[in-house]
């Protein structure tokens, strides 16, 4: 159970996240949804302490987040995996290396650092891209891959990881409505097959609805909605996003009509 | 035509401003010149009553104690060729040693003055003053103090050399650190990599090539200091060729310096090579 | 929702394949070290002619302990920097302007001969492919020998003296210039001197109006550039005796006057990043700030 209460960040006077209370069980897909700049990413960041909060606490099954330091911090960072919008990899390295990244808090120091990897690290890392069904990939350079390919090892690399909980801000705002599926999907699968909780960042409404067990809405740094899909009424989704509620509402639904 | 009249008037004012500026430049020019001359003793008398003795110089240069010239007889111009050869090897190595460690603790200390990864305001900017004094302080000075506490030798020569290297290099470096993309390194955070590790696999991924190409170069910058700081008796060949310029053996000066050239040019040519092969393995890697 | 799985059982669910994928993958299973192996050799051999060169220089662990206490001795005694007297401190200003003066003219001079000779090794302006690799020639071994080295040489001819420091600095630098000038040279925009050309100018106006107001500021920037490198150069070539700061400090190292030498390297370092500041003011305005 992650439990955030009171959460703020503010910067330079302004609150990006103001006093959020939330509790996600186990084993949850929850969509965080609001226009842009409502604070999604600070959240998001604050939980894998990116972002350091200035009011508030973050709470893993008794495991007091928010006062981590050093290695506790970084062994806190490898149960919540991270995948960010623009990947994050490292372009001039290979996938196989790139997804044993999420390896090197569960290997000695120096291993990690001569690139000593073991076989089981290794077949860790290649079960994670077969899976994705990259696996061919392993030897090429990362920046060689097309965004949806590249999004699958950065999927891979929070893997193997093995954490609890994988946040996701905007995995699929660069990716083509094919990948934006076939990423969505790993992540639901991953959600239902290993039960690792996922926390997802979306623009898209409809994506939400239809991946997510759980919606949270956030406007101006608030969190103004925390339900179940089906409780978005139209009402709330304008709140969420303002005058444009109509538009984005009539734009995905053009999109999954023509999709 | 009373538009063609204003349009000429503002013409000539214009160039009339910037005829006066130009007046004003020479003459801050002409007077820093002459303050300079007064300053360095310039003498164009001197120089010209003397320039004879250039051309003699150099006329004797290549001239043999027999009065022949030096061409006709090499084995009597390089007498000293395997002398000279041992003191060439012991100025290259000193060169490599002095690069290869300056540029390894300047490898070690950048990062600590990059101001992306050094969140520490306070620690990054020591280690940009540190690293900056330590590229302005000439080696020939670090070299003439380390000879004191060292003694006479090649070992004050390379840790001048080194030392001086650390600076010049740490501040390239942290350049290259400091345009690095910083997505990979934030992702290598998030998955709690330590901070070695983000540099490990994040940051040298996107520097390396920068960094020995840049290492290449200074070795070959080196290699000229190497052969100079013999002058204050740190090592090298530079001493050998002190005492022949100071006690007139002149053909022993150019036998010296044709090697001195010489050799530079071939360390030029072959770091450029090796530096080109390595940025456009870059390209198509 | 789906119950959390226990870690062990997830990475079960992983590896459920892990046969196959050994079979599949073979050449990336194979012993970690491989893929390193070229960067290990070529590493150690670095590492071994490291070691051969100290050993071959003489590095010896007494010698380095006994030099480095040494050395801390001497920092210890340098601090603070104390020149004791006024009349010191006038008579190392005074050589300070000595060492600017050395720099400026001698950067100067090279600009001013080097000019004509850029043209000289400019390929299109000299079409003559011999006259150019000539030059081209000439210019690197002018290069190769060091500023110091040039220093011993003048002295020999005009004597001990500043004198001898800008002829010095003079001769180390024309070479850079004229191929520095003659790379600026080859890099103008054709189209101008063609304008010139076919308007019925001679080839010295093209030169003049087409070649000159494209290069000059870029010309000025490495000038100036050089006159910074050059004060440096300005301070040390007084250790060989020709004329500037450096001849006071290899002066009270001799005579072990610590205190002095610290204070005469603080006014070093003062003056060359003032020249330092000033040189990269004067050339952001003239060439803007991008290009620096
Ligand atoms: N480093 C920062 N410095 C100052 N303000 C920031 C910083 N990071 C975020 N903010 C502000 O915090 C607010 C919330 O930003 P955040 O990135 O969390 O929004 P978001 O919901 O993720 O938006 P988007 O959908 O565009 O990614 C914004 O107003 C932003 O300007
Ligand atoms: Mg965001």
């Amino acid at each position: 159970m992650l439990r955030i209460t009171g959460l703020s960040r503010s910067y330079t006077g302004r609150f990006a996240a103001e006093n959020i209370n939330i509790e996600i069980p186990r084993g949850s897909f929850v969509g965080v949804i609001g226009r842009s700049g409502a604070g999604k990413s600070t959240l998001l960041r604050m939980i894998n302490r990116l972002v350091d909060p200035t009011a508030g606490t973050i709470e893993f099954d008794g495991l007091n987040v928010t006062t981590l330091t050093g290695a506790g911090l970084r062994g806190w960072r490898m149960r919540c995996a991270m995948i960010f919008q623009q990947f994050n990899l490292v372009g001039r390295v290979d996938v196989l290396t790139n997804v044993l990244m999420g390896r090197l808090g569960h290997m000695p120091a120096w291993r990690a650092m001569l690139k000593i990897w073991s076989r089981e690290d290794r077949l860790i890392a290649l079960a994670a891209l077969d899976q994705m069904g990259i696996a061919n990939l392993a030897a090429q350079r990362a920046d060689q891959l097309s965004g949806g390919q590249q999004q699958r090892v950065a999927i891979c690399r929070a893997l193997v990881q093995e954490p609890d909980i994988i946040l996701a801000d905007e995995p699929i705002a660069s990716l083509d409505p094919r990948n934006t599926k076939l990423v969505m999907d790993q992540l639901l699968r991953i959600n239902r097959e290993l039960g690792i909780t996922v926390i997802c960042n979306l623009h898209s409404l409809d994506l939400a609805r239809t991946y997510c067990d759980r919606l949270i809405g956030m406007a101006q740094g608030r969190v103004v909605f925390n339900d179940v899909p089906a409780g978005l009424t139209e009402d709330i989704a304008r709140e969420l996003y303002g005058l444009e509620a109509g538009e984005v509402m009539a734009a995905q639904h053009a999109e999954t009509v023509t999709a | 035509m009373l538009e063609a009249g204003m349009l000429e008037a503002t013409y000539a004012s214009a160039v009339s401003a910037r005829r006066m500026r130009s007046i004003q430049g020479a003459a801050v020019l002409i007077i820093a010149i002459g303050l300079a001359c007064w300053a360095a003793e310039v003498r164009p008398l001197t120089l010209i009553s003397k320039i004879g003795n250039f051309t003699s110089y150099i006329d004797r240069m290549f001239q043999l104690e027999s009065g022949a010239r030096v061409w006709t007889d090499p084995a009597e111009w390089f007498w000293g060729l395997w002398k000279w050869l041992g003191l060439l090897r012991d100025t290259l190595l000193m060169a490599y040693v002095g690069t290869l460690a300056g540029a390894f603790i300047g490898f070690l200390f950048c990062f600590a003055a990059s101001s992306n990864l050094m969140k520490s305001k306070w620690v990054c900017q020591g280690f940009k003053r540190l690293l900056e004094f330590n590229r302005t302080v000439p080696e020939l000075v670090f070299a003439l103090l380390f000879v004191y506490a060292f003694g006479l030798g090649p070992v004050p020569g390379v840790i001048a050399i080194a030392i001086h290297t650390i600076g010049a290099m740490g501040k390239l470096f942290a350049e290259v650190v400091e345009n690095i993309d910083m997505k990979p390194v934030e992702g290598i955070a998030a998955s709690g990599g330590t901070w070695v590790q983000q540099i490990r696999f994040a940051v040298l991924p996107q520097v390396q090539t920068n960094f020995i190409s840049y290492t290449l170069l200074r070795f070959e910058v080196n290699v000229r200091a190497a052969a100079v700081i013999g002058f204050v008796g740190a090592g090298g060949i530079g001493d050998e060729l002190l005492t022949s310029i100071r006690r007139f053996y002149y053909s022993d000066v150019s036998a010296i310096i044709v090697m001195l050239i010489l050799t530079v040019m071939v360390i030029d040519y072959c770091t450029e090579k090796l530096r080109h092969r390595l940025l456009g393995g870059e390209v198509h890697a | 929702m789906s119950a959390s799985l226990p870690t062990s059982s997830r990475r079960d669910a992983m590896l459920a394949d892990a046969a196959g994928l050994a079979e599949r993958h073979a050449a990336l299973l194979g012993p970690a070290w491989r893929s390193e192996l070229t960067g290990w050799i070529v590493a150690a051999a670095l590492f071994a002619l490291f070691c051969f060169g100290l050993w071959q220089l003489g590095f010896t662990f007494t010698m380095l302990t006994h030099g480095g206490s040494q050395m801390l001795v001497i920092l210890q005694v340098m601090l603070p920097p104390n020149p004791e007297t006024w009349a010191r401190v006038v008579f190392y200003l005074g050589q300070l302007a000595e060492t600017l003066g050395i720099a400026f003219l001698g950067t100067l001079i090279a600009a001013i001969i080097a000019f004509p000779l850029g043209f000289l090794a400019a390929r299109n302006v000299v079409s003559n492919l011999f006259i150019h690799v000539i030059a081209r020639r000439v210019f690197d071994t002018v290069r190769a020998i060091d500023v110091l080295i040039w220093a011993l040489l003048w002295i020999n001819v005009v004597g001990l003296g500043p004198f001898a420091g800008v002829l010095a600095i003079a001769c180390s630098d024309i070479g850079s210039f004229a191929k520095l000038f003659s790379e600026a040279i080859e890099a103008s925009d054709r189209k101008a001197v063609e304008g010139v050309l076919s308007s019925g100018g001679t080839w010295t106006q093209a030169v003049r109006y087409g070649v000159l107001p494209q290069v000059l500021p870029v010309i000025t920037s490495q000038v100036l550039y050089y006159f910074e490198s050059n004060t440096r150069s300005a301070t040390i070539i007084g250790i060989v005796g020709a004329g500037g700061i450096g001849l006071s400090l290899s002066e009270m190292i001799r005579t072990v006057e610590w205190q002095q030498v610290s204070f005469i390297v603080v006014l070093m370092l003062i003056t060359v990043s003032a020249i330092d500041y000033v040189s990269t003011l004067l050339r952001r305005s003239i060439i803007g700030p991008s290009s620096i």
